[in-house]
């Protein structure tokens, strides 16, 4: 074990885990960048943002809190994954969601995938925080 | 960027998804670069090939 991961397993906590849990959910990558992982950070950050944007531009549709069914609970526990990109989801798909077109499915599953992911780097970020990940 | 995404094929689409999804599996699971780059790879292949194998596989019930 090197010298910077020893002084980062003993600063870890459980608070500095959530901190970087709620950033890197607010906004992807932050909580990375938050411990100084750079290229983590910019990278969750491409990925999750340019899937969450592409799955808008292609009208997938998003779910909201008031859901029918166990699915669309689902879909909406996915879509709320993508933190900052789902609250500012209306704002970058102006025309609204068409998913009666086979671009407008895709870009559902796109914006769902992208907030598991983004899921994914927030665990991380928590377990970087903890000092229990380097 | 409208243009860019509005009008992806389902194959496009597929292979927005597959190396989207590689490249954050192989920052999550791989420290070192070259193991990145070639889990990312990996992967990414992976995907494609899967999907283009279940794709044929489903051809015969399409018609």
């Amino acid at each position: 074990m090197d010298e910077t991961n020893e002084i980062e397993e003993r600063t870890g906590s459980v608070l500095l885990g959530i901190l970087a849990a709620a950033a890197g959910w607010a906004v992807p990558g932050m909580g990375h960048l938050l411990m100084r992982r750079w290229s983590k950070g910019a990278v969750y950050f491409l990925c999750v943002g340019g899937l969450a944007c592409a799955g808008l531009i292609m009208r997938g549709g998003v779910f909201g809190a008031d859901a029918a069914d166990m699915f669309d609970r689902l879909g909406f526990f996915a879509d709320l994954g993508t933190g900052g990109f789902y609250l500012l989801a209306h704002f970058i798909q102006t025309a609204g969601p068409d998913v009666a077109h086979a671009s407008g499915d895709y870009g559902t599953r796109l914006f769902a995938t992208a907030g598991m992911l983004n899921l994914l780097t927030v665990l991380e970020a928590y377990e970087i925080g903890c000092g229990r990940r380097t | 960027m409208n243009a860019l995404f509005a009008g992806l094929s389902h194959f496009q689409a597929l292979t927005l998804f597959a190396l989207v999804v590689s490249v954050t599996f192989a920052f999550l699971s791989k420290q070192a670069v070259t193991e990145r780059a070639k889990y990312a790879a990996w992967a990414f292949l992976a995907f494609l090939l899967v999907a283009i194998g279940i794709g044929w596989l489903m051809y015969p019930f399409s018609r």
